[in-house]
Protein backbone atom coordinates (compact mmCIF):
# COMPACT_ATOMS: atom_id res chain seq x y z
CA UNK A 1 0.00 0.00 0.00
CA UNK A 2 1.14 3.41 -0.75
CA UNK A 3 2.60 5.69 1.74
CA UNK A 4 -0.25 8.62 2.61
CA UNK A 5 1.48 10.45 4.97
CA UNK A 6 3.00 14.03 4.73
CA UNK A 7 5.58 16.04 6.60
CA UNK A 8 4.66 19.31 7.29
CA UNK A 9 8.12 19.81 8.64
CA UNK A 10 6.41 20.49 12.59
CA UNK A 11 4.60 17.55 12.35
CA UNK A 12 3.95 14.32 10.36
CA UNK A 13 0.18 13.68 9.32
CA UNK A 14 -0.95 10.35 8.33
CA UNK A 15 -2.90 11.48 5.36
CA UNK A 16 -2.83 14.73 3.53
CA UNK A 17 -6.40 15.34 3.85
CA UNK A 18 -8.23 18.29 5.92
CA UNK A 19 -11.63 19.40 6.01
CA UNK A 20 -11.55 23.23 5.65
CA UNK A 21 -12.32 25.88 8.15
CA UNK A 22 -16.19 26.80 7.98
CA UNK A 23 -16.74 23.40 5.99
CA UNK A 24 -16.84 21.22 8.71
CA UNK A 25 -18.54 22.77 12.15
CA UNK A 26 -16.89 21.54 15.19
CA UNK A 27 -15.82 18.11 13.97
CA UNK A 28 -18.42 16.57 15.62
CA UNK A 29 -21.18 17.28 13.29
CA UNK A 30 -19.85 14.81 10.75
CA UNK A 31 -19.10 11.93 13.19
CA UNK A 32 -22.17 9.82 11.87
CA UNK A 33 -20.91 9.98 8.67
CA UNK A 34 -16.56 9.09 9.27
CA UNK A 35 -14.78 7.81 11.89
CA UNK A 36 -12.81 11.42 12.28
CA UNK A 37 -9.62 9.45 13.36
CA UNK A 38 -9.52 8.71 8.88
CA UNK A 39 -8.60 12.22 8.23
CA UNK A 40 -5.24 13.79 8.70
CA UNK A 41 -6.17 16.59 10.62
CA UNK A 42 -9.05 19.20 10.62
CA UNK A 43 -9.95 22.41 10.88
CA UNK A 44 -13.01 23.74 12.85
CA UNK A 45 -14.86 26.84 11.92
CA UNK A 46 -13.21 30.15 12.31
CA UNK A 47 -13.51 31.73 16.02
CA UNK A 48 -13.11 35.66 17.17
CA UNK A 49 -13.15 36.20 21.14
CA UNK A 50 -17.09 36.99 21.36
CA UNK A 51 -19.74 35.07 19.37
CA UNK A 52 -20.76 36.63 16.41
CA UNK A 53 -24.01 36.53 14.65
CA UNK A 54 -22.73 36.37 10.63
CA UNK A 55 -24.13 38.18 8.57
CA UNK A 56 -27.63 38.78 7.50
CA UNK A 57 -29.36 36.16 4.87
CA UNK A 58 -29.17 35.33 2.47
CA UNK A 59 -26.13 33.82 2.42
CA UNK A 60 -25.56 31.84 0.26
CA UNK A 61 -26.02 31.51 -4.00
CA UNK A 62 -25.71 28.16 -5.90
CA UNK A 63 -23.18 29.13 -9.52
CA UNK A 64 -21.88 26.40 -11.63
CA UNK A 65 -20.12 23.37 -9.82
CA UNK A 66 -19.48 26.10 -7.17
CA UNK A 67 -21.58 28.01 -4.15
CA UNK A 68 -20.66 32.13 -3.25
CA UNK A 69 -21.24 32.79 0.42
CA UNK A 70 -21.51 35.32 2.62
CA UNK A 71 -21.88 33.65 6.25
CA UNK A 72 -19.64 36.24 7.62
CA UNK A 73 -17.90 34.11 10.49
CA UNK A 74 -20.74 33.15 12.50
CA UNK A 75 -19.85 31.31 15.96
CA UNK A 76 -20.34 31.11 19.63
CA UNK A 77 -17.02 32.66 20.95
CA UNK A 78 -13.66 31.28 22.29
CA UNK A 79 -15.38 30.44 25.92
CA UNK A 80 -17.87 27.71 24.44
CA UNK A 81 -15.54 26.77 21.55
CA UNK A 82 -13.14 25.74 24.45
CA UNK A 83 -15.51 23.40 25.78
CA UNK A 84 -16.30 22.07 22.23
CA UNK A 85 -12.15 21.01 21.67
CA UNK A 86 -12.34 19.15 25.39
CA UNK A 87 -15.19 17.27 23.73
CA UNK A 88 -13.37 16.77 20.51
CA UNK A 89 -10.50 16.07 21.42
CA UNK A 90 -11.43 12.80 23.72
CA UNK A 91 -13.31 11.98 20.72
CA UNK A 92 -10.63 11.80 18.16
CA UNK A 93 -6.55 11.24 17.71
CA UNK A 94 -6.75 13.44 14.67
CA UNK A 95 -4.67 16.44 15.31
CA UNK A 96 -7.03 19.40 15.50
CA UNK A 97 -6.54 22.75 13.95
CA UNK A 98 -8.07 25.81 15.09
CA UNK A 99 -9.05 29.09 12.90
CA UNK A 100 -8.11 32.09 14.18
CA UNK A 101 -10.18 34.95 13.88
CA UNK A 102 -9.45 39.18 15.11
CA UNK A 103 -11.81 42.28 14.18
CA UNK A 104 -8.10 43.69 15.33
CA UNK A 105 -4.32 42.46 15.62
CA UNK A 106 -4.98 42.94 18.93
CA UNK A 107 -7.76 39.97 19.06
CA UNK A 108 -5.77 37.55 16.38
CA UNK A 109 -3.05 37.53 19.18
CA UNK A 110 -5.51 37.11 22.05
CA UNK A 111 -7.63 34.68 20.14
CA UNK A 112 -4.55 32.55 19.48
CA UNK A 113 -2.86 32.50 22.93
CA UNK A 114 -5.97 30.95 24.10
CA UNK A 115 -6.04 27.98 22.12
CA UNK A 116 -2.23 27.39 21.81
CA UNK A 117 -2.73 26.76 25.55
CA UNK A 118 -4.78 23.87 25.14
CA UNK A 119 -3.17 20.11 24.82
CA UNK A 120 -6.07 19.55 23.13
CA UNK A 121 -5.13 21.46 20.08
CA UNK A 122 -2.17 20.95 17.55
CA UNK A 123 -1.49 24.02 15.23
CA UNK A 124 -3.79 27.26 14.51
CA UNK A 125 -4.70 28.54 10.90
CA UNK A 126 -4.70 32.03 11.25
CA UNK A 127 -7.59 33.52 8.97
CA UNK A 128 -6.34 36.78 7.81
CA UNK A 129 -8.25 35.92 4.39
CA UNK A 130 -12.17 35.65 4.84
CA UNK A 131 -13.60 38.26 2.07
CA UNK A 132 -16.83 38.03 4.26
CA UNK A 133 -16.50 40.33 7.34
CA UNK A 134 -15.78 43.73 6.34
CA UNK A 135 -17.71 45.54 3.29
CA UNK A 136 -15.55 44.95 -0.22
CA UNK A 137 -14.17 41.98 1.31
CA UNK A 138 -10.91 43.62 2.86
CA UNK A 139 -9.24 41.60 4.84
CA UNK A 140 -5.24 41.53 6.29
CA UNK A 141 -3.79 39.26 3.66
CA UNK A 142 -4.70 41.85 0.81
CA UNK A 143 -1.80 43.44 2.28
CA UNK A 144 2.15 42.00 2.99
CA UNK A 145 3.21 44.43 5.38
CA UNK A 146 0.44 44.08 7.47
CA UNK A 147 0.43 40.35 6.85
CA UNK A 148 3.72 40.60 8.41
CA UNK A 149 2.84 42.79 11.52
CA UNK A 150 0.16 40.63 12.33
CA UNK A 151 1.73 37.17 12.04
CA UNK A 152 4.56 38.49 13.81
CA UNK A 153 2.57 39.07 16.46
CA UNK A 154 0.97 35.99 16.98
CA UNK A 155 3.86 34.17 16.39
CA UNK A 156 4.97 35.84 19.88
CA UNK A 157 1.85 34.79 21.52
CA UNK A 158 2.17 31.01 20.81
CA UNK A 159 4.43 28.40 21.47
CA UNK A 160 2.38 26.24 18.85
CA UNK A 161 2.78 25.90 14.70
CA UNK A 162 1.23 28.70 12.86
CA UNK A 163 -0.67 27.86 9.52
CA UNK A 164 -1.22 31.32 7.51
CA UNK A 165 -4.24 31.25 6.13
CA UNK A 166 -4.10 33.30 2.56
CA UNK A 167 -6.61 35.22 0.44
CA UNK A 168 -6.63 34.93 -3.41
CA UNK A 169 -7.47 38.05 -3.49
CA UNK A 170 -4.05 39.74 -2.85
CA UNK A 171 -3.08 41.63 -5.63
CA UNK A 172 0.17 39.80 -5.21
CA UNK A 173 -0.37 36.12 -3.66
CA UNK A 174 3.28 35.55 -3.79
CA UNK A 175 4.56 38.89 -1.86
CA UNK A 176 2.11 38.23 1.22
CA UNK A 177 2.97 34.72 1.56
CA UNK A 178 6.74 35.64 1.85
CA UNK A 179 5.81 37.99 4.01
CA UNK A 180 4.11 35.79 5.87
CA UNK A 181 7.34 33.22 6.03
CA UNK A 182 9.88 35.70 6.67
CA UNK A 183 7.40 36.85 9.59
CA UNK A 184 7.64 33.60 11.19
CA UNK A 185 4.45 31.14 9.66
CA UNK A 186 5.46 27.77 9.63
CA UNK A 187 3.39 26.82 6.83
CA UNK A 188 0.54 28.30 4.45
CA UNK A 189 -2.84 27.52 3.88
CA UNK A 190 -4.55 28.65 0.29
CA UNK A 191 -6.80 29.86 -1.11
CA UNK A 192 -9.48 31.24 0.60
CA UNK A 193 -12.50 32.07 -1.47
CA UNK A 194 -12.52 34.44 -4.22
CA UNK A 195 -14.42 37.26 -4.37
CA UNK A 196 -17.33 37.20 -6.86
CA UNK A 197 -20.92 39.20 -7.29
CA UNK A 198 -23.78 37.43 -7.47
CA UNK A 199 -27.15 39.65 -8.95
CA UNK A 200 -30.85 39.38 -8.22
CA UNK A 201 -31.98 40.50 -11.90
CA UNK A 202 -35.58 41.07 -10.51
CA UNK A 203 -34.52 43.40 -7.76
CA UNK A 204 -31.69 44.55 -9.84
CA UNK A 205 -29.60 44.72 -6.64
CA UNK A 206 -27.01 42.44 -5.39
CA UNK A 207 -28.31 39.22 -4.04
CA UNK A 208 -25.73 39.91 -0.60
CA UNK A 209 -26.12 42.34 2.17
CA UNK A 210 -22.46 42.51 2.06
CA UNK A 211 -22.38 42.98 -2.20
CA UNK A 212 -19.50 40.72 -2.69
CA UNK A 213 -18.98 37.31 -1.44
CA UNK A 214 -16.83 34.34 -1.78
CA UNK A 215 -16.92 31.55 -4.23
CA UNK A 216 -15.78 28.14 -3.95
CA UNK A 217 -16.46 24.83 -4.87
CA UNK A 218 -15.35 23.13 -8.18
CA UNK A 219 -15.69 25.75 -10.01
CA UNK A 220 -12.42 27.59 -8.74
CA UNK A 221 -10.01 24.29 -8.96
CA UNK A 222 -7.89 25.50 -11.97
CA UNK A 223 -7.50 29.08 -10.73
CA UNK A 224 -6.28 27.54 -7.00
CA UNK A 225 -4.15 25.54 -8.12
CA UNK A 226 -2.39 27.90 -10.60
CA UNK A 227 -1.75 30.21 -7.21
CA UNK A 228 -0.65 27.23 -5.26
CA UNK A 229 1.67 26.51 -7.85
CA UNK A 230 2.92 29.79 -7.87
CA UNK A 231 3.14 30.15 -3.91
CA UNK A 232 5.10 26.82 -2.89
CA UNK A 233 7.75 27.50 -6.27
CA UNK A 234 8.87 30.38 -3.91
CA UNK A 235 8.40 29.28 -0.45
CA UNK A 236 10.43 27.29 1.68
CA UNK A 237 7.72 26.45 4.36
CA UNK A 238 5.00 23.76 3.68
CA UNK A 239 1.75 24.90 1.50
CA UNK A 240 -1.21 23.47 2.49
CA UNK A 241 -3.58 23.50 -0.90
CA UNK A 242 -7.21 24.06 -1.20
CA UNK A 243 -9.91 25.09 -3.56
CA UNK A 244 -12.57 23.09 -5.35
CA UNK A 245 -11.19 19.16 -4.43
CA UNK A 246 -13.55 16.84 -4.95
CA UNK A 247 -11.49 13.68 -5.98
CA UNK A 248 -8.49 11.76 -5.03
CA UNK A 249 -7.32 12.95 -8.59
CA UNK A 250 -7.65 16.27 -7.27
CA UNK A 251 -5.75 15.89 -4.74
CA UNK A 252 -2.50 14.66 -6.46
CA UNK A 253 -3.20 17.54 -8.68
CA UNK A 254 -2.17 19.67 -5.66
CA UNK A 255 0.63 17.79 -4.48
CA UNK A 256 2.19 17.99 -7.70
CA UNK A 257 2.36 21.09 -8.07
CA UNK A 258 3.79 21.44 -4.89
CA UNK A 259 1.46 21.15 -1.83
CA UNK A 260 2.17 19.74 1.54
CA UNK A 261 -1.34 18.68 2.10
CA UNK A 262 -4.44 19.71 0.95
CA UNK A 263 -7.84 21.10 2.72
CA UNK A 264 -11.16 19.99 0.97
CA UNK A 265 -14.53 22.65 1.94
CA UNK A 266 -17.02 22.70 -0.22
CA UNK A 267 -17.69 19.01 -1.35
CA UNK A 268 -18.35 18.70 2.97
CA UNK A 269 -21.70 20.39 2.39
CA UNK A 270 -22.77 18.42 -0.77
CA UNK A 271 -21.56 14.85 0.45
CA UNK A 272 -20.63 14.46 4.38
CA UNK A 273 -18.88 11.53 3.75
CA UNK A 274 -16.56 12.88 0.80
CA UNK A 275 -13.27 12.24 3.11
CA UNK A 276 -13.98 8.53 3.30
CA UNK A 277 -14.57 8.36 -0.61
CA UNK A 278 -11.71 10.71 -1.38
CA UNK A 279 -9.24 8.73 0.71
CA UNK A 280 -10.03 5.47 -0.91
CA UNK A 281 -9.78 7.14 -4.64
CA UNK A 282 -6.27 8.98 -3.67
CA UNK A 283 -5.21 5.28 -2.53
CA UNK A 284 -6.23 3.85 -5.94
CA UNK A 285 -5.08 6.34 -8.07
CA UNK A 286 -1.82 6.27 -6.20
CA UNK A 287 -2.16 2.70 -7.16
CA UNK A 288 -2.86 3.25 -10.32
CA UNK A 289 -0.22 5.70 -11.19
CA UNK A 290 2.30 3.69 -9.10
CA UNK A 291 2.88 6.08 -7.17
CA UNK A 292 4.26 4.76 -3.65
CA UNK A 293 4.59 7.77 -1.78
CA UNK A 294 3.43 11.41 -1.95
CA UNK A 295 6.55 12.73 -1.40
CA UNK A 296 7.47 11.08 -4.30
CA UNK A 297 5.58 13.03 -6.68
CA UNK A 298 5.21 16.05 -4.40
CA UNK A 299 6.29 19.53 -6.74
CA UNK A 300 7.71 17.43 -9.38
CA UNK A 301 4.95 19.04 -11.92
CA UNK A 302 6.81 19.42 -15.28
CA UNK A 303 6.33 22.49 -17.44
CA UNK B 1 -29.25 11.08 10.13
CA UNK B 2 -27.89 8.88 7.22
CA UNK B 3 -26.63 9.20 3.55
CA UNK B 4 -28.43 6.13 2.32
CA UNK B 5 -28.81 5.44 -1.83
CA UNK B 6 -32.58 5.67 -2.28
CA UNK B 7 -34.76 3.77 -4.95
CA UNK B 8 -37.11 5.77 -6.86
CA UNK B 9 -40.05 2.88 -7.51
CA UNK B 10 -42.94 5.23 -7.76
CA UNK B 11 -43.13 8.39 -9.62
CA UNK B 12 -46.50 10.56 -9.99
CA UNK B 13 -47.64 13.44 -12.01
CA UNK B 14 -49.92 15.49 -10.23
CA UNK B 15 -50.80 17.93 -12.71
CA UNK B 16 -48.83 20.75 -14.04
CA UNK B 17 -45.76 21.07 -11.96
CA UNK B 18 -46.28 18.58 -8.79
CA UNK B 19 -45.16 15.48 -8.44
CA UNK B 20 -44.69 12.41 -6.08
CA UNK B 21 -41.92 10.12 -5.82
CA UNK B 22 -41.97 7.23 -3.49
CA UNK B 23 -38.60 6.29 -2.58
CA UNK B 24 -36.96 2.95 -0.99
CA UNK B 25 -35.05 4.15 2.11
CA UNK B 26 -35.15 1.65 4.75
CA UNK B 27 -32.67 3.67 7.25
CA UNK B 28 -34.20 7.08 6.43
CA UNK B 29 -37.78 6.01 6.48
CA UNK B 30 -37.12 4.08 9.58
CA UNK B 31 -35.86 7.06 11.73
CA UNK B 32 -38.19 9.78 10.18
CA UNK B 33 -40.49 11.84 11.80
CA UNK B 34 -43.43 14.53 10.61
CA UNK B 35 -42.08 17.16 9.95
CA UNK B 36 -38.27 16.00 9.37
CA UNK B 37 -36.96 16.67 5.89
CA UNK B 38 -33.76 15.21 3.37
CA UNK B 39 -31.30 16.49 1.42
CA UNK B 40 -31.30 14.87 -1.82
CA UNK B 41 -28.92 14.93 -4.87
CA UNK B 42 -30.50 15.55 -7.76
CA UNK B 43 -27.74 14.95 -10.26
CA UNK B 44 -24.37 12.81 -9.62
CA UNK B 45 -22.61 15.35 -11.58
CA UNK B 46 -21.09 18.70 -9.75
CA UNK B 47 -23.60 21.25 -11.16
CA UNK B 48 -25.32 21.58 -9.57
CA UNK B 49 -23.47 21.40 -6.97
CA UNK B 50 -25.71 21.42 -3.66
CA UNK B 51 -28.32 18.77 -2.54
CA UNK B 52 -31.47 20.55 -2.12
CA UNK B 53 -34.27 19.93 0.58
CA UNK B 54 -37.54 18.19 0.81
CA UNK B 55 -39.63 18.08 3.50
CA UNK B 56 -41.06 13.98 3.58
CA UNK B 57 -44.53 14.02 2.71
CA UNK B 58 -45.19 10.61 4.71
CA UNK B 59 -42.70 7.99 5.52
CA UNK B 60 -43.83 3.99 5.43
CA UNK B 61 -40.86 2.57 5.88
CA UNK B 62 -39.27 1.36 4.12
CA UNK B 63 -40.20 4.14 1.82
CA UNK B 64 -40.73 7.49 2.15
CA UNK B 65 -42.65 9.90 -0.24
CA UNK B 66 -41.46 13.25 -1.71
CA UNK B 67 -44.17 16.15 -2.98
CA UNK B 68 -42.74 18.55 -4.67
CA UNK B 69 -43.54 21.63 -7.26
CA UNK B 70 -41.26 22.27 -10.06
CA UNK B 71 -39.34 25.77 -9.56
CA UNK B 72 -36.31 25.73 -10.61
CA UNK B 73 -33.22 23.78 -11.80
CA UNK B 74 -32.85 20.92 -9.27
CA UNK B 75 -36.94 20.26 -9.11
CA UNK B 76 -36.72 19.77 -12.43
CA UNK B 77 -33.98 17.34 -12.47
CA UNK B 78 -35.54 15.41 -9.85
CA UNK B 79 -38.99 15.13 -11.64
CA UNK B 80 -37.37 13.26 -14.38
CA UNK B 81 -36.02 10.57 -12.62
CA UNK B 82 -37.45 7.47 -13.14
CA UNK B 83 -38.37 3.93 -11.69
CA UNK B 84 -35.39 2.52 -10.86
CA UNK B 85 -32.97 5.16 -10.32
CA UNK B 86 -31.04 5.93 -7.52
CA UNK B 87 -30.84 9.24 -5.67
CA UNK B 88 -28.15 10.11 -2.84
CA UNK B 89 -30.28 11.35 -0.07
CA UNK B 90 -29.25 12.55 3.58
CA UNK B 91 -31.90 12.58 6.27
CA UNK B 92 -34.02 12.68 7.96
CA UNK B 93 -32.82 16.43 8.90
CA UNK B 94 -34.01 19.06 11.38
CA UNK B 95 -36.77 18.63 14.37
CA UNK B 96 -40.44 17.69 13.93
CA UNK B 97 -43.52 18.59 15.30
CA UNK B 98 -44.45 18.13 18.96
CA UNK B 99 -46.72 15.64 20.14
CA UNK B 100 -49.41 16.74 21.73
CA UNK B 101 -51.54 14.15 23.16
CA UNK B 102 -55.17 14.65 23.58
CA UNK B 103 -55.33 18.34 22.21
CA UNK B 104 -57.00 19.54 19.54
CA UNK B 105 -54.89 20.47 16.69
CA UNK B 106 -55.63 23.22 13.68
CA UNK B 107 -53.30 22.05 10.82
CA UNK B 108 -52.89 24.82 8.18
CA UNK B 109 -51.21 24.15 4.81
CA UNK B 110 -50.76 26.51 2.30
CA UNK B 111 -50.08 25.32 -1.22
CA UNK B 112 -47.27 22.75 -0.49
CA UNK B 113 -46.81 23.53 3.07
CA UNK B 114 -49.14 20.33 3.28
CA UNK B 115 -45.81 18.93 3.51
CA UNK B 116 -44.98 18.38 7.15
CA UNK B 117 -48.65 18.58 8.54
CA UNK B 118 -49.42 15.43 6.16
CA UNK B 119 -47.59 12.72 7.51
CA UNK B 120 -48.96 14.68 11.08
CA UNK B 121 -52.45 14.30 9.82
CA UNK B 122 -51.68 10.51 9.04
CA UNK B 123 -50.17 9.59 12.15
CA UNK B 124 -51.77 11.63 14.89
CA UNK B 125 -55.93 11.56 13.35
CA UNK B 126 -56.70 8.62 14.55
CA UNK B 127 -55.49 9.18 18.50
CA UNK B 128 -56.74 13.16 18.15
CA UNK B 129 -59.38 15.59 16.39
CA UNK B 130 -57.02 17.55 14.04
CA UNK B 131 -59.04 19.99 12.25
CA UNK B 132 -57.36 20.39 8.49
CA UNK B 133 -57.28 24.03 6.86
CA UNK B 134 -55.54 23.53 3.40
CA UNK B 135 -55.48 26.44 0.94
CA UNK B 136 -53.72 27.11 -2.31
CA UNK B 137 -54.28 29.83 -5.89
CA UNK B 138 -56.56 26.86 -7.54
CA UNK B 139 -57.59 23.08 -7.21
CA UNK B 140 -54.24 23.14 -9.85
CA UNK B 141 -52.12 23.61 -6.34
CA UNK B 142 -53.94 21.49 -3.80
CA UNK B 143 -53.56 17.91 -4.77
CA UNK B 144 -53.61 14.79 -2.06
CA UNK B 145 -57.88 15.98 -1.14
CA UNK B 146 -58.37 11.95 -1.65
CA UNK B 147 -55.70 11.29 0.91
CA UNK B 148 -56.56 13.61 3.12
CA UNK B 149 -60.26 12.60 2.97
CA UNK B 150 -59.41 9.31 3.62
CA UNK B 151 -57.79 10.01 7.10
CA UNK B 152 -60.11 10.36 10.28
CA UNK B 153 -59.80 13.99 10.42
CA UNK B 154 -61.81 15.57 12.67
CA UNK B 155 -62.66 18.14 10.67
CA UNK B 156 -61.30 19.60 7.14
CA UNK B 157 -61.64 23.13 5.41
CA UNK B 158 -60.73 23.80 1.75
CA UNK B 159 -60.16 27.33 0.44
CA UNK B 160 -58.74 28.47 -3.34
CA UNK B 161 -58.07 32.04 -4.31
CA UNK B 162 -59.99 31.37 -6.94
CA UNK B 163 -62.79 29.15 -6.48
CA UNK B 164 -61.76 26.44 -8.29
CA UNK B 165 -62.14 24.11 -5.23
CA UNK B 166 -63.54 24.26 -1.98
CA UNK B 167 -64.38 28.13 -0.67
CA UNK B 168 -63.21 31.17 -2.54
CA UNK B 169 -60.49 32.93 -0.71
CA UNK B 170 -57.23 33.06 1.06
CA UNK B 171 -57.03 30.03 3.42
CA UNK B 172 -56.33 33.11 6.32
CA UNK B 173 -59.82 34.15 5.62
CA UNK B 174 -61.65 31.61 7.06
CA UNK B 175 -59.29 31.34 9.87
CA UNK B 176 -61.58 33.51 12.51
CA UNK B 177 -64.54 31.56 11.78
CA UNK B 178 -62.63 28.15 12.52
CA UNK B 179 -60.93 29.25 15.75
CA UNK B 180 -64.03 30.43 17.18
CA UNK B 181 -66.11 26.94 15.93
CA UNK B 182 -63.88 24.54 16.59
CA UNK B 183 -61.75 26.18 19.53
CA UNK B 184 -58.14 24.74 18.80
CA UNK B 185 -55.44 24.03 21.38
CA UNK B 186 -52.92 23.90 19.29
CA UNK B 187 -51.98 25.27 15.75
CA UNK B 188 -49.43 23.62 13.02
CA UNK B 189 -48.49 25.35 10.13
CA UNK B 190 -46.66 25.34 6.70
CA UNK B 191 -46.85 27.47 3.58
CA UNK B 192 -45.76 30.82 1.92
CA UNK B 193 -44.30 33.45 4.32
CA UNK B 194 -46.91 35.91 3.64
CA UNK B 195 -49.17 33.38 4.78
CA UNK B 196 -47.28 32.77 8.01
CA UNK B 197 -46.63 36.44 8.79
CA UNK B 198 -50.50 37.04 8.29
CA UNK B 199 -51.15 33.71 10.92
CA UNK B 200 -48.46 34.85 13.08
CA UNK B 201 -50.36 38.28 13.97
CA UNK B 202 -53.93 36.37 13.67
CA UNK B 203 -52.75 34.16 16.21
CA UNK B 204 -50.98 36.62 18.32
CA UNK B 205 -53.64 37.30 20.66
CA UNK B 206 -54.75 33.81 20.97
CA UNK B 207 -53.81 31.39 23.62
CA UNK B 208 -52.80 28.50 21.53
CA UNK B 209 -49.97 27.13 21.13
CA UNK B 210 -48.51 27.59 17.80
CA UNK B 211 -45.54 26.20 15.62
CA UNK B 212 -44.92 26.80 12.24
CA UNK B 213 -42.55 24.56 9.76
CA UNK B 214 -39.73 26.64 7.58
CA UNK B 215 -38.21 26.54 4.39
CA UNK B 216 -35.28 28.14 3.49
CA UNK B 217 -32.46 28.14 0.94
CA UNK B 218 -30.33 25.22 2.65
CA UNK B 219 -26.28 24.24 2.03
CA UNK B 220 -26.09 20.73 3.72
CA UNK B 221 -28.86 20.62 5.84
CA UNK B 222 -27.28 19.36 8.77
CA UNK B 223 -26.12 23.08 10.53
CA UNK B 224 -22.82 22.93 9.34
CA UNK B 225 -22.54 25.79 6.65
CA UNK B 226 -25.28 28.48 8.24
CA UNK B 227 -26.63 29.49 5.08
CA UNK B 228 -30.25 29.27 5.98
CA UNK B 229 -30.43 31.30 9.02
CA UNK B 230 -33.70 33.26 9.60
CA UNK B 231 -34.38 35.68 12.27
CA UNK B 232 -35.85 35.10 15.61
CA UNK B 233 -38.25 37.64 17.37
CA UNK B 234 -34.83 37.97 19.92
CA UNK B 235 -33.18 39.78 16.87
CA UNK B 236 -30.44 36.48 16.54
CA UNK B 237 -30.32 34.35 13.79
CA UNK B 238 -31.80 30.26 14.00
CA UNK B 239 -30.28 27.69 12.05
CA UNK B 240 -33.70 26.84 10.00
CA UNK B 241 -32.06 23.00 8.84
CA UNK B 242 -30.92 22.01 12.68
CA UNK B 243 -32.40 24.16 14.55
CA UNK B 244 -35.65 23.83 12.99
CA UNK B 245 -37.60 23.59 10.32
CA UNK B 246 -40.10 23.72 12.96
CA UNK B 247 -40.36 26.59 15.79
CA UNK B 248 -42.76 28.25 17.89
CA UNK B 249 -44.69 30.72 15.71
CA UNK B 250 -44.15 33.33 18.36
CA UNK B 251 -40.20 32.43 18.22
CA UNK B 252 -39.79 34.32 14.70
CA UNK B 253 -39.55 37.58 13.80
CA UNK B 254 -41.82 37.91 10.74
CA UNK B 255 -41.71 41.20 8.07
CA UNK B 256 -44.52 43.38 8.94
Amino acid sequence: MADLSVDLGFCRLKNPLIPASGTFGYGEEFSPFMDLDILGALVLKGIYKDARPGNPPPRLCETPAGLLNSIGLAGPGADELQNVIRHLGAATRTPIIVNVCGQDDGEFAEVAAIFAAMPEVAMLELNISCPNVKKGGVCPAQDDKHTFRLVKLVKAHINKPLIVKLSPNAVDIVAVARSAQEAGADALSLVNTFLGLAVDLEKRRPVFANTLAGLSGPAIKPLALKLVWEVCRQVRIPVIGMGGITSGRDVLEYILVGAAAVQFGTVNFCEPAAAVRILAELEKEMERLQINSLAEIKGKLQV
Amino acid sequence: MQDESGRIEETRCLGENYYLLKINTPLIAREAKPGNFVMVRVSPSLDPLLRRPFGILQSDPPHIWLYFQVKGRGTTLLKNHQCGDRLDILGPLGNFFPELPGKKILLIAGGRGIVPLFGYAKTHAAQQPLVLLYGGRSAADLHLLAELGAMPLHKSHIFSEDGSCGEKGLLTSGLEKIITEQRPDATMACGPEAMLAALAKMLKAKKMENYVSLEAMMGCGFGVCHSCVVTAADGRYRKVCDEGPVFPLEEIRWPT
